[in-house]
This record gives C-alpha cells, structure tokens and sequence, in this order.
C-alpha cells in the first residue's frame, strides 16, 4: 500500500512539471482578462466602470439576457471584440491573445454565471 | 564659425562626461543595496510563462527599462515616486496605496544609468515622434479598446479606466519607439499581461498612428 502510494505520488508530481500541465484554470482566466470590467462576479462591475465608461460592460448573471446568446455569439466576442455583436470597441478582441482551449473555458465560465443555455 | 565651434566643442564635451561618468555597475550596487530587485528583475529575457508566473511577481520588469523609459523623467521619478497604476500591482480591487520607496538624489543618479543601459534590440530607434494626428486619436478614444484600462487627459479632464498603467503623463515617462514595439510585439516585453496582442488586429500604420498620439499625452 505504501509503495503504491509513494508510486502515484510520483506520478502527480511528473504529471504537474510536465509542460502544458500549468495551464491556468477558466475562472482564473477570466478574473485575468476578463474581470478588469466584468468583474469577478461576472456582474459587469470590474474596477474600470466608471461613470465616463462609455458602455455598461455585459452583466454575465442576467440570465434572460444571456439566453438569447449562444455559445458561438459569445465566442465571436471573445475573440473579434464588442463590435462582432455591433456592441462597444471597449470590448476588446483577444483573438491573437487567447489559446482556443482558453476561449472555450471562458465560454464555460459565462454559461456558469448565467447558469443558462444559448438558444438551441 | 570660431563661436559655433566652441559651442560644439562645449556640447561635445558634456555629452562624453556623462558617457564616462555613467556607471552601470556602481548603479546596478546601489539598486540591489536599496532592495529594488526584491521587486523587480532586471535580466532579461522575460520569465512569466503563466498567469500565476504573472501574478507572482512583486513588481514591473525592468530589463528593457533604458528602451522603455525617459532618462529625464525616470531620475526625478526615483527620488520622487508617483504612483503609475491606480491599482496595486497585480490586483484589481486595491487601491495603490503609494509609497513606493525613493532614493535619494545622489543614488537616484547611478539607478537611473544602470536602468538606461537596460536596453532591448526590439525598440527601434528614432520612428516615432510625438504627433496628435486625428487618426491616432480617433483609434485610440473610439475604434480601439485602450481608454477602457488606461487614464489619460482629455480636454483637461482625466478619463478612461484603472486597470492598466495611467497614459496621464505618458509622453515624459515613455519613449515613444518602446510605445510602438510594445504594440507590435508585447509578449517580447510581457508574455503575459491583460492587454490583448493587437498585432494582427491593428495596421502596423495604425500602431504608428496610436504610438505618436500616446507620447504626446
């Protein structure tokens, strides 16, 4: 028993110095980016809205709003900026910042706020 | 002529004094003596690979500070500390509370020649010149997001966001080449940082365009 827990400690230790393994988590993804104006809540409250802001930042829990969304409406933002859904140039396009699995996790972490589907 | 030759001969003199009085290593003494490299490194190339190498780290990098900065400025600035960021480093809900530590003015002076000679082959020099072109302005307030995170001063009123460094200023602090190569290339200078890459996305004749503005401010 004790070997065969020294050997799986083994294991997780390789498995986390191997590359690739510290990739950061969705949520801390987004409180990186993402928080600076939607905030970590996801409530569109980050430290950058101002009162001279000049759009009111998407509000992520608002579920009736975040159904009309689908994934892919929401993926296009991530990636092309506020105006691929004819919203604000303040959203910025992280296309050329973010990885796909990045982007994907994102999309997970705004589905989990909304606790909410995209319309089928 | 006998006139413009002293003249000449005066400046040339002043230029090589300060080329042979300048110390980096005595500066570079003095810079880990004050605990400055508690906070920042100064050997490049960069480190962070990840969010948390990111968020791991204390302060700004300055291995490319004598291409990122303004001499003039960067010397009054070590001895007289004005907050930069409006939030502490690396958090996004804590006000900086200031009191970064300074120098004094005798020790300000060999800092400042060793962060100068802090150079990076990725700054091309002398491209950029401070301009307000109507183009520069219209990208930077309007058509980009970069007002979204950074200050600046717009009709004598501050505007713009908290989480990116304060542009207030930034035609002093910044040399205007490293404003166009951090655009063109960011992740040479920050691999990870809460900027989006805009190379790809913007023109590198907008990225001019954005550049000259900037260092105007």
């Amino acid at each position: 028993m004790t070997r065969v827990s020294l050997i799986l400690a083994t294991v997780l230790l390789s498995a986390s110095a191997m590359p690739g393994a510290s990739a950061s988590e969705p949520k801390a993804v987004f409180d990186f980016y993402c928080s600076q104006c939607h905030g970590v809540n996801g409530d569109g409250k980050g430290p950058n809205v101002n009162a001279d802001f000049a759009t009111d930042p998407r509000n992520f829990t608002k579920k009736e709003e975040m159904m009309k969304l689908s994934d892919a409406d929401i993926r296009n933002v991530i990636l092309d900026g506020g105006p691929a859904l004819s919203k604000s140039a303040l959203m910025p396009p992280w296309s050329k910042t973010l990885t796909p699995d990045e982007v994907a996790g994102l999309v997970k972490v705004i589905r989990e706020f909304c606790q909410c589907e995209g319309p089928s | 002529m006998k006139q413009a030759l002293s003249i000449l001969t005066v400046c040339f003199l002043a230029v090589h004094a300060t080329l042979v009085m300048a110390d980096p290593a005595a500066g570079k003494a003095v810079f880990d003596k004050a605990g400055c490299s508690d906070c920042h490194y100064t050997e490049g190339p960069a480190r962070e690979k990840t969010i948390e190498d990111q968020l791991a780290k204390k302060g700004p990098e300055l291995w490319y500070a004598g291409s990122k900065f303004q001499r003039p400025w960067l010397e009054t600035w070590l001895s007289d500390p004005k907050n930069i960021r409006l939030l502490k480093f690396n958090t996004l809900d804590d006000e900086n509370p200031g009191g970064h530590a300074a120098l004094s003015a005798a020790d300000a002076t060999p800092v400042a020649d060793f962060l100068m000679s802090l150079t990076s082959a990725e700054v091309e020099s002398g491209v950029i010149k401070p301009k307000s072109h109507p183009k520069g302005k219209l990208l930077f307030k309007k058509k980009m997001p970069c007002s979204g995170c950074h200050q600046y001063v717009d009709r004598k009123k501050v505007l713009g966001g908290l989480s990116g460094p304060s542009l207030v200023g930034a035609g002093e602090r910044l040399n205007p080449d490293w404003i166009l190569a951090y655009l063109k290339n960011p992740t040479v200078f920050k691999p990870v940082r809460a900027m989006p890459v805009f190379a790809g996305i913007m023109s590198p004749k907008d990225m001019e365009f954005v550049s000259s503005y900037v260092a105007t401010f």
